[in-house]
């Protein structure tokens, strides 16, 4: 794939858009386009409750499928590092030095990190209780 | 994009160090002002974008309702269940619409994909979008 834009006039620039940053940003944005998808329709869209609201009983018995729990885990790991990897990127529009740059970024990832725990623990405990 | 952007983007690329931004500043991304659709669509990506992280946090404490039994996630849906709080799903649906599309537009520019079809793709994802919005909040605002 090339990485280059046509003007229109017949000449091309750099998109400056291989940067290992985007290419993640824009990889993951397509895995949770697709995550998201099923997510809403599975939870919201075929559950003929109001709002398409899964009762108590109705979560532990969705979640307690293993296929599930890998689906909803996997959609948390790339969602989370879409998001944080957007954040960064607005953060550093902010104008940050070098030393800011990777501040943010170490402090993004061991959000990320923390995120992921906490939701992985979640599903844990609801799929157990199922 | 205009062939002013074009020669601003082309003169900076070519002066030495990094590539200056076109308006510096904290928050230049958000201002619309005498730009194109495609800086419109950035920004409603970025706002979008930031609103769905703070989503995502805000919908793993609401999920932590279950840990804590039946008795509270069932409170907490005769709450979310009210026309008020699903006209907050429809707005929620509007973000990820919004995003998920124009962020899918911006891939396929921007890894060349399709670089030459940037306002045919911006008026597909405004079509599907609308029709999708459409859909889902009938369903949503219907079910209540």
């Amino acid at each position: 794939m090339s990485s280059n834009v046509e003007t229109g006039s017949g000449e091309t620039i750099p998109a400056r858009s291989g940067t290992r940053a985007w290419r993640a940003t824009a990889g993951t944005g397509v895995v949770v386009l697709v995550l998201v998808t099923v997510h809403m329709v599975v939870h919201h869209f075929v559950v003929q409750e109001v709002g398409g609201l899964r009762t108590y009983r109705q979560v532990l018995a969705y979640v307690g499928h293993p296929l599930i729990v890998v689906l909803e885990s996997t959609f948390l790991v790339v969602v989370t590092w879409h998001g944080l990897l957007g954040l960064r990127s607005v953060l550093f529009d902010l104008g940050l030095s070098e030393v800011g740059k990777r501040r943010a970024s170490r402090a993004l990832a061991a959000l990320g990190v923390a995120t992921v725990a906490y939701g992985l623990v979640l599903i844990a405990v609801l799929a157990s209780r199922s | 994009m205009s062939d002013r952007d074009l020669d601003e983007i082309r003169a900076a690329r070519r002066a030495p160090g990094p590539v200056q931004r076109k308006a510096p500043g904290a928050t230049a991304w958000f201002d619309v002002r005498r730009r194109g659709s495609g800086h419109f669509a950035f920004s409603l990506n970025r706002l979008t974008g930031l609103g769905l992280l703070v989503y995502l946090y805000l919908h793993l404490v609401v999920l932590s309702t279950l840990l804590r039994g039946a008795e509270a996630w069932d409170s907490f849906l005769r709450r979310a269940t009210t026309p008020a709080f699903l006209g907050l799903d429809v707005l929620l649906l509007f973000g990820l619409l919004a995003h998920g599309l124009n962020g899918l537009r911006v891939a396929l520019i921007g890894s060349g994909v399709a670089p030459d079809r940037q306002k045919a793709l911006l008026w597909a994802v405004v079509i599907v979008g609308a029709i999708a919005l459409l859909g889902g909040a009938l369903h949503i605002m219907g079910s209540s």
